[in-house]
């Protein structure tokens, strides 16, 4: 009980921040701008010929859910990595270098408990982050496209083009969104694990944000094919699984599996390092 | 109430320790004062009393409890403010209250609005702490640390920073606190005047070591201190002498408090001593603090200076 007041009170200071309606605001934005793209400039003549290629029926496949898996897929490629290492990142570091950790220090908790309530808060603020702009993205793209139609999904990382009705595919869409969680566990986790050292708070999210950068780049390159597997961003398409036709339960469990124990392993590192930190002025 | 035991702590190899074998006592229900100017080790040694450092050797207990083998029991009795003391601006003081007390299992809303009334916040409670200036932020402090109600409490710099009408305010409210909540008090500061009007005992801390261990008011212990001036200080060195009193400084006599002066003078005359003043001296607690650093100093360079030379010899 007295760990779910703890986590509210800490969910609560992270929502009352400035920058959280500043970053959910940015992400509006830049799905405003998505919409411009898809719809408003040469793009949409591409998508309009994609989609009579790949299902036919243009007017029912190129549905608000479509519009909005594109911008939210979008949108999350761009931001969502930078926005949730900058949070992360910022979770323990900030308050060390603020001096409102020497505060919340004084008080009877044990510094597990202390590092578990941030964790898991941050977690929980990446799935309310998550469900914001799937939320926003499928609201843009029904006042554009209207409710109702097919549903067509593509990305590189699919072997085939999928296609759902509306409600099959408003299952997915929805169903998808705690998936971004999941996916994005690698950088928060990381983040956080930095945030936990001795180290100022925008070098965390720096750190984080070269690993991932790194990450996606060599794996990208034919040589390190081999390797593939010790890559991190292959697996964070773990959401995309949702929308096969199939949905691959084994790989899902995996991937998830993997995702989790990397996520975990992190916090330990964090923690132990943290465990191990004299705290002074 | 409060036993610091023997703690010793180095942060790096190669520096020098900043805590080397300190111990004292904090007994219930009295104001005691750390004291020693910047890096003498008094925020390590609170560090460790909140368990934000963990010592090499040693331990602190309070109320019987070890800070190394329970932290958050020692905390659970413990409250503490620190210098120039940090909340989260962008909430209200009352909500940083709730998020700090709701790591000490919340504390009921009476209580709360009891004490946001005791440190005269009420007014202000419900406003952004990015507004407050940095008296109010200081009774913020203050009142996060009384809830919920520690046996101890640990004022660290309190007054850091405050103007001279905001440190006799405070050091009011810290005569009040022990006067209205029976509270233990450790004051941490390197300003000797508020120390001395305040606390009842006092740890000097220099270098690491503690120097320096008793009363912080009316010092001297069982000696008195009078400064004279006479023509023949041989003379009056042998009577002093009779009386267990000593010479310091050329111009100050200490005796044992049970001498009487009056007899110390008589004899002084009689040994044929032309003595020209001889008055009572309150020892201040900044004349003590010199006092036991730079004896602690020549102590150290006596120490240190051979030892080196020793050293480097030894090592060829």
């Amino acid at each position: 009980m007295s760990f779910l007041r703890q986590l509210g009170w800490e969910l609560f200071r992270m929502f009352a921040r400035r920058r959280t309606y500043i970053g959910f605001g940015v992400f509006v934005l830049v799905e405003m701008l998505m919409l411009f793209l898809f719809t408003r400039t040469g793009v949409r003549q591409g998508i309009s010929r994609w989609i009579e290629e790949v299902a036919g029926g243009l007017d029912t496949y190129f549905s608000g859910l479509t519009l909005a898996f594109l911008i939210i897929a979008f949108t999350i490629f761009l931001l969502a990595a930078p926005f949730l290492s900058l949070v992360a990142g910022d979770i323990v570091a900030k308050e060390t270098e603020d001096g409102n950790l020497r505060l919340l220090l004084s008080r009877p908790v044990s510094r597990f408990r202390l590092l578990a309530i941030k964790y898991v808060a941050c977690q929980i603020y990446a799935l309310a982050l998550f469900a914001f702009v799937g939320i926003t993205a499928l609201l843009v793209g029904i006042y554009e496209r209207g409710a109702g139609g097919g549903f067509v999904v593509w990305s590189p990382e699919m072997p085939r083009v999928t296609i759902f009705d509306w409600n099959e595919g408003l299952a997915r869409y929805f169903g998808s969104l705690p998936g971004f969680v999941l996916a994005f566990l690698p950088v928060t986790s990381f983040a956080f694990a930095l945030s936990c050292l001795r180290i100022k708070p925008a070098a965390a999210t720096i750190v984080t944000l070269a690993w991932l950068l790194a990450d996606f780049i060599l794996e990208k390159i034919p040589f390190f094919e081999d390797y593939r597997h010790w890559f991190m961003t292959p697996r964070m398409n773990n959401w995309l699984y949702l929308y096969y036709q199939e949905i691959p339960w084994p790989a899902v469990t995996e991937t998830a599996a993997q995702l989790v124990g990397i996520g975990l392993t992190a916090f330990v590192i964090g923690w132990v390092a943290f465990e191990q930190r004299d705290i002074k002025t | 109430m409060l036993t610091v035991d023997h703690l010793h702590k180095r942060f790096t190899r190669s520096a020098p320790p900043a805590l080397d074998g300190v111990s004292f006592e904090v007994r219930k229900g009295e104001i005691f004062g750390l004291l020693g100017h910047n890096g003498a080790g008094k925020s390590t040694a609170i560090g460790i009393m909140l368990g934000m450092v963990s010592p090499d050797a040693g331990d602190v207990t309070v109320g019987g409890v070890s800070v190394r083998r329970d932290r958050p029991g020692v905390l659970r009795q413990l409250g503490a403010i620190f210098e120039s003391p940090r909340f989260y601006e962008y909430l209200s003081g009352w909500r940083n209250l709730k998020v700090l007390t709701a790591f000490s299992g919340g504390v009921p809303r009476r209580e709360m609005e009891d004490i946001v009334a005791w440190v005269g916040l009420e007014k202000r409670i419900h406003h952004k702490v990015g507004t407050y200036s940095h008296g109010m932020r200081q009774r913020l402090a203050l009142a996060q640390a009384l809830l919920p109600r520690p046996k101890v409490l640990i004022l660290d710099e309190p007054t850091d920073g405050l103007d001279p009408e905001g440190i006799a305010e405070f050091r009011q409210r810290v005569r009040d606190l022990r006067r209205d909540f029976g509270v233990t008090i450790l004051l941490s500061s390197h300003l000797l005047a508020e120390v001395e009007q305040v606390c009842d005992r006092v740890a000097i801390l220099q270098g690491g070591r503690k120097v320096y261990d008793g009363a912080g008011r009316g010092l001297g212990g069982d000696r008195a201190l009078y400064r004279f001036a006479a023509g023949d200080t041989d003379a009056l060195v042998a009577a002093a002498e009779r009386f267990g009193g000593r010479i310091e400084d050329g111009c100050r006599l200490s005796l044992p408090k049970s001498a009487d002066p009056a007899e110390v003078l008589a004899a002084l005359v009689a040994e044929g001593a032309r003595v020209r003043e001889f008055a009572r001296m309150e020892e201040t607690l900044e004349d003590l603090y010199l006092k036991v650093s730079r004896s602690a100093e020549s102590l150290r360079r006596t120490f240190s200076e051979p030892r080196g030379e020793g050293g480097k010899g030894g090592g060829r």
